[in-house]
């Protein structure tokens, strides 16, 4: 829990300092190292809003890294699973 | 060992999915509330990681050696001469677009305002901007951003109290209507990130590598630099690369034209 936390709290200062090509392969690091990562979708969608243009639609929805860090958490969800299950 | 039933395992799973679908949701809706609130309250942070990082950089150049520090004093003499000489050249020509716009009734907002890059990229993913003026400075949305030596750079797409977001004209998929200097032709400039653009243009317009792309309103400020002109001969159309005048990953000030 306490490594969890952890990781979540520098994926958000990395997300507040540096730049997108630490931060956006830390927070898939997060989805894939932690199990059922939902953070990761609320640190995603905190770059979508600070970073983001502002402007939200339908194009961009699917677009953002909110969206993408929710697929990769669905598809992760049977893998881990499944890694589990025969490990 | 006990396994769980196939049934089981799937409820379990839409269980799952149904809690991020929900997180999502309602992480996007609090974001979409809270997100003015969330820069007002970091800028502050980001003010003084600009300080402190220039800082670092002055700090930093105490170790150059002294022949570095000659050669590097020498060109930006000559850049500084070059430049006094620009600046020469442009300001005839300055005064002829002045009174042109004089005399169409067309003078250029003075009610500029002068503000600080608190974030940029790579800082940020998408091309955009964070700037330190917001609604209380008079900066509206649609707000011109321009770079004080003057070209343009983008658009206000968001503005809090104290700070605005600003998307750059180079931002992936943003068209922007411009015209080419060589033969005044109007183009689409598509933004491609990282401060490049793309156009496509057909096979008989003449374009050269340096050409200037214009912005398409009446002042014809500069927006981009042809760079690469990629040519196939059984395309009709050839593709030109172009960049953005300046570096947008190391932009401090901007100018906003409310």
């Amino acid at each position: 829990m306490i490594r969890r936390l952890f990781g979540s709290l520098i994926i958000l200062i990395s997300i507040l300092f540096l730049p997108y090509w630490v931060y956006v392969p830390f927070l898939f690091l997060g989805i894939i190292f932690f199990p059922f990562f939902w953070e990761g979708i609320l640190l995603a969608l905190l770059i979508d809003f600070i970073h983001g243009a502002g402007v939200w639609g339908p194009s961009l929805l699917f677009t953002s890294f909110g969206f993408s860090a929710l697929i990769s958490l669905i598809i992760l969800l049977p893998i881990r699973e499944r890694l589990r299950t025969y490990a | 060992m006990n396994y769980l039933p196939k049934n089981k395992l799937k409820h379990s799973y839409f269980n799952r999915i149904l809690i991020l679908i929900i997180v999502f949701v309602l992480g996007a809706i609090v974001f979409s509330l809270i997100d003015s609130v969330i820069i007002s309250s970091v800028s502050p942070l980001w003010k003084t990681e600009n300080i402190v990082i220039k800082k670092f950089q002055n700090w930093n150049s105490i170790f150059d050696s002294q022949k570095k520090l000659w050669e590097e004093n020498t060109f930006l003499k000559e850049k500084v001469s070059s430049l006094e000489l620009t600046i020469l050249a442009l300001s005839g020509g300055k005064t002829q677009e002045e009174v042109l716009l004089e005399l169409a009734g067309r003078k250029q907002r003075p009610d500029t305002v002068i503000s600080t890059v608190l974030t940029r990229p790579p800082q940020s993913p998408y091309d955009s901007i964070v700037i330190d003026v917001g609604f209380r400075d008079s900066i509206t949305l649609g707000a011109e951003v321009s770079l004080p030596e003057g070209p343009v750079l983008g658009l206000v797409s968001e503005v809090l109290p104290r700070s605005s977001k600003v998307k750059l004209f180079s931002s992936n998929g943003e068209e922007t209507s411009a015209i080419l200097e060589r033969g005044n032709v109007p183009v689409t400039l598509v933004g491609s990130g990282g401060g490049n653009f793309k156009i496509a243009l057909p096979q008989d317009v003449a374009i050269e590598e340096g050409d200037r792309i214009l912005s398409a309103d009446i002042t014809g400020r500069l927006v981009a630099v042809v760079g690469e002109v990629n040519v196939s001969p059984t395309d009709s159309f050839k593709e030109v690369l172009a960049k953005s005048p300046t570096n947008i990953f190391s932009l401090r000030f901007v100018f906003v034209t409310p």
